[in-house]
Formats: structure tokens, sequence, C-alpha cells
């Protein structure tokens, strides 16, 4: 057969912003997200619950003050951001098993493209349930005590911790091959961290080895800095760190955060990129 | 303005991690404008040469070039100019067609103002106008195949891959598809790389045809030089008892060579000018038990029963 001109090679390739393929995909992730109301709103029953009922419940048996609630409404936190990314990285599996993920493979976008598309919906929608958690508690009296550098801890805090979170999400997904492999693992990454991590009391109050443990947990430090934003209260940032600048140690944990989040993130495209491709 | 094949295929070789070579180091080149068939039986190594040249399995060694582009090393140029229909459905089925038609428009990064009007003509050729705003999720096999072919097309792409298109579907879709590929290669001077067992369709579509067996191609041309290399005619026995040792007998009796073949007790032996008569009774004549003896026309099924089967003549 005579060889004929190319088109392809003289069709011009510009290149594309990264944002483009990330605003697809991302809203493909929320269009499929949508569709399933469960992904919205299941992960924020327990937090609720703990938040709303168990709290005030506990304040009363156990004669604490208001205070209380208020510890345990931020510490609840620490339960629907892992609850909720390890929900969305379930579709990291649906996708793979019985989705569009080998079309998105085979398309010409940076695989990393993919990964974000999904964070920034995990993003939004752990957002969206953080609000939801807060307007309830607000709702049902309970107090905070924020001011505008406070509620700027607490965003940049739940914001990372949501970041590294999502990552352990998607890192998982990648590297188990059934659905219900992933979900048995869920409880030792979402749930044993948050009993540990200064949810329900200060990690002070556990033993010795156990509160040297939780200091090293990316959550104590998440919790700690929200607690530090939205109550004014910077305990938790002292039984970690032990100074006396709040400022300073506020600074340190969020470090900390920062570099969970950014370690996790970097750990779960590559992950995805070397799992994906067979 | 770049002359070449539009598929360039040089030493791709597969192997996965299990150890399991899916991919022995094939080569090959697609002229642009060209329909390429790659013909095999399962784990021939059709769908993993698919998978290296579409980026969705990573070659252990060798080379493939799409329009040009390197795969490996300019993965995003390459990948711009295909686009393949995978062997199982591959969609988001909560989503309607035409956001699956138009996810694929934005990331093989169609201008905007392009998206609407192509989606529109794309549904009108593939009549998708009644299904296009349900979810995939309502539609039967067909229809969702065929939402996927036109989805493949969006792109305006210049290589498209097409793995076992019409695999699973029931006899009536199958033809309506094999209608719809053929249309495809009107298209713009798209050129198709098509995997499939069914031989019909690969005669029908290709103009060339490779045929795989255990990773690598052990025949390539047209189906009529594929047919030649086994003779215009055939003579078919039927046998009772061991298939193989009657093929040794024929072999014996100068009958058979080695390109002839059993399948199940069927001794499929090239007529070389002699009859079916002269056959049976040479096969009588060697104690094998001869029920039927007919001279007839070798068919692409014949050569790929050939080229893919075990070779019982050297096993006898």
């Amino acid at each position: 057969m005579a060889t004929i001109a190319n088109p392809a090679a003289d069709r011009p390739h510009p290149r594309r912003s990264i944002l483009s393929p990330v605003a697809t995909l991302a809203r493909r992730r929320s269009q499929l997200t949508v569709r399933t109301p469960r992904e919205l709103f299941v992960p924020l029953l327990t937090p609720i619950l703990f938040a709303l009922v168990i709290a005030p419940a506990l304040k009363q048996a156990l004669h604490t003050s208001a205070a209380y609630e208020s510890f345990i409404a931020v510490g609840t936190i620490g339960l629907l951001v892992p609850l909720n990314t390890m929900f969305a990285g379930l579709s990291v599996i649906v996708d793979r098993e019985a989705g569009a993920q080998r079309e998105l493979l085979a398309a010409p976008v940076p695989r990393p493209t993919l990964v974000l598309g999904n964070l920034a919906v995990a993003f939004a929608v752990t957002a969206f349930q953080i609000t939801a958690l807060i307007v309830a508690a607000v709702a049902r009296g309970i107090p905070f005590d924020a001011t505008g550098s406070g509620i700027a801890w607490f965003l940049a805090a739940s914001a990372m911790f949501t970041v590294g979170m999502y990552g352990a999400a998607e890192t998982l997904a990648s590297r188990v091959p059934e659905p219900a492999e992933y979900i048995a693992r869920v409880p030792a990454i979402a749930i044993v961290p948050w009993f540990l991590g200064g949810s329900l009391f200060p990690i002070a109050a556990l033993p010795i080895g156990l509160a040297w443990f939780a200091r090293f947990l990316p959550i104590t430090h998440a919790l700690a800095l929200m607690r530090y934003g939205l109550l004014g209260e910077a305990g938790g940032l002292r039984d970690i760190w032990g100074m006396a600048s709040a400022q300073t140690m506020a600074r340190l944990s969020l470090l900390v955060v920062a570099a969970f989040a950014a370690l996790l993130t970097a750990v779960s495209v590559r992950t995805f990129a070397r799992s994906a491709l067979r | 303005m770049t002359n070449g094949p539009a598929i360039e295929v040089q030493g791709l070789r597969k192997v996965f991690p299990s150890g399991v070579e899916a991919v022995s180091g094939v080569d090959f080149a697609v002229q642009p404008g060209e329909v390429f068939s790659l013909l095999g039986p399962n784990g021939a190594g059709k769908s993993t040469t698919i998978g290296m040249l579409t980026g969705t399995v990573a070659p252990t060694e060798g080379s493939a070039r799409l329009a040009g582009f390197d795969v490996a090393t300019e993965p995003l140029a390459a990948r711009r100019t295909s686009s393949v229909l995978f062997q199982d459905p591959v969609v988001d089925r909560p989503l309607t067609g035409r956001r699956n038609l138009e996810i694929h428009a934005r990331l093989w990064g169609v201008p905007s103002r392009e998206i609407a009007g192509r989606l529109e003509e794309i549904v009108e050729a593939f009549t998708l106008s009644d299904l296009i705003e349900r979810p995939v999720a309502t539609y039967s096999g067909g229809e969702r195949r065929r939402l996927e072919i036109a989805r493949t097309l969006v792109s305006e792409p210049t290589v498209l891959f097409l793995d076992e298109p019409t695999v699973g579907l029931d006899p009536r879709i199958r033809l309506e598809l094999l209608d719809v590929m053929a249309r495809l290669r009107e298209r713009n001077e798209m050129t198709l790389l098509l995997t499939t067992h069914y031989l019909d369709e690969a005669e029908r579509l290709s103009d060339r045809i490779a045929i795989m067996r255990a990773g690598r191609i052990v025949a390539s041309g047209s189906a009529r030089e594929l047919i030649a290399g086994l003779g215009e005619q055939l003579l078919e026995l039927r046998v009772h008892g061991d298939p193989g040792a009657s093929l040794a007998s024929l072999a014996r009796a100068g009958i058979a060579g080695r390109d002839a073949f059993a399948v199940g007790s069927t001794l499929i032996v090239p007529a070389r000018g002699r009859g079916a008569d002269e056959a049976r009774a040479a096969a009588a004549s060697t104690g094998a038990e001869v029920l039927s003896a007919v001279q007839r026309r070798t068919t692409l099924d014949d050569v790929y029963l050939w080229l893919t089967g075990d070779d019982l003549a050297d096993a006898a």
C-alpha cells in the first residue's frame, strides 16, 4: 500500500492547561456523586449523632460543662473527614471495576489529573458536610468562640487534613482489588486514630505510651488546630508540643498536617499511576 | 508534512508481573487509512497489544508509534491522535449518553464551541436521538455498544482501536454494528486496528489481517493472501479413532504435508490437486476408518484453525 500523508502529524497539538481536564474530571465525579446521595449524607450521620446527641448526653451524665459539647463537636469533624474521604475512595474502585476508568486512562491528559479531579470533589463534599455539622451544632446551642484568624486556622487544618485523608483513601483504593477488602481496612484508617487523636478526650488522658503515639498522628494535630481556631483554646496543642506560645505550636501542627497532605497526595498519585497501568 | 505509518510497532513485548508473557515481540505497521485486524484465540495477546498502544498497559520491551508519536516518550500526543473501544463496557452508567460523549470530547481537547455540533452530528449518524438523554444504565447491550463506538469518534481520531467490538452481542445487533464499522473507514482516512475472533468480521472489514498465537504474529496479509498460503481447495476427512494417528498415516502416504491439521475428529488437508476419493483411499489403505471425505474451498476459518491450533502433524 502506498504511503500517504499522515494527517495527525500535521494537526496542531496546543499545550492545554492542567485545569481544564481537572475541571472536566471533577464535574464528572460530582455528577456521579450526586446520583448516589448516600455518599453525601451517610458519612454525616454518625458525627451528627455524636455532636448533637451523644455529647449532650455525656455532658449530663458526667456533669461536665457546655465546653465539653463544643470539644466533642469539633472532635466529630475528626470522624467525619476520614469517613467521607474513605467513602469517596470506594468510588475509585467502582470506576475501575465497572466504570470508565480505562477510557480516562486512554485520554490525552496527565494521569495525576484523574486523582486531582476526584480529590476536588471529595474536598467539596467534605466542606459541605463540615459546614452542615457546624450549622447543626450551632442550631443545637453548642457554643463556639471563633475570631477571623481562628476561622482561618480551622479552615487550613480541616482542608489539609481532608486532602491528606483523601490521599490515604485513593492510595488504598489503588492497592486493593475488591471493595470488600477496602471496606475491611476502613476502621483501622478512619476510626482507630480518631479514638486516639484527642477527639473525645485530651490525649493527656491516655497512658504515656499511647499519648506519645497520638502525638505522631496527623488527626491529633488537625483536631488540636481546629479547636484552637474554633474554640480559642490551645490545650490540645499544648498536650502535643508543651510550649508556651500558642501561635508557634499552631504553626508547627499546621506544618505537620500540611506535610501529611502533601505526602499522601504524592503517594496517591504515584500509586494510582503505577497500579492503573497493567 | 510527515509521511509514515499510522501505527508502527517494533519488538513490542509484555511480561506481566506474574511472569506470564502475553506478547512476545511483535512487529507490524499499519498505513494511514488502512484497516488492520489482529485475529487470534483468547490469550493470544491481542488486547494486551492494544493496551500497550493506547497507554493502558506498560510495555516491557519494544516501541510503538501512533501517527508518528512514540507512545512511551510522547504519550499525550499519541493518545490525542487515537481513540479506543474496549472489549468490556467502559462507560459511566449513571450518566446520560450525552454526558458520556461530552466528557470524551472535553478530555480529548475538542474546542468547547465545536462540542455541541459534533455531538449532534454523531447522535444523528448513530441514531442515538431517542437514547442520548437517558442514563446509560437503561441501555440494552447493543445500544450501549453503539454509544461507545459513537464516543470513539467524537474526537475525530486518526487511529481507532476496536477491541472485540461485537463480542457477546446477538447476531442482529452484531450485523448492524458491522455496518456501522464498515462506514467508519470512510471517515477522514481513519486508520482502524481491530481485534476479533470472528473471522467473517475480519474478512469483511480488513485490508490486512495478522493472526496471533501465544503472543506472536504467526502470519499476516490480506484474507486472499492468507488463504492462498493453504491452497484454494481442501480435503476434509472425518475419521473414526485417533485423528493424530490418521494424520500421520496420511503423511506417510504422501497425502498430507506439514500444513495438514485436525480439528476434533476432522482432518483438514490441502488438496494440492488430489481429490477426496484419492485421499479416502489412501487413508483407508493405512487402516484409518474414514467416515466421510469431501473437497471444498479454503476459507479464512481454515487458515485460522491451521495457524492457531496444535500442530498434530508434528505431534504424530
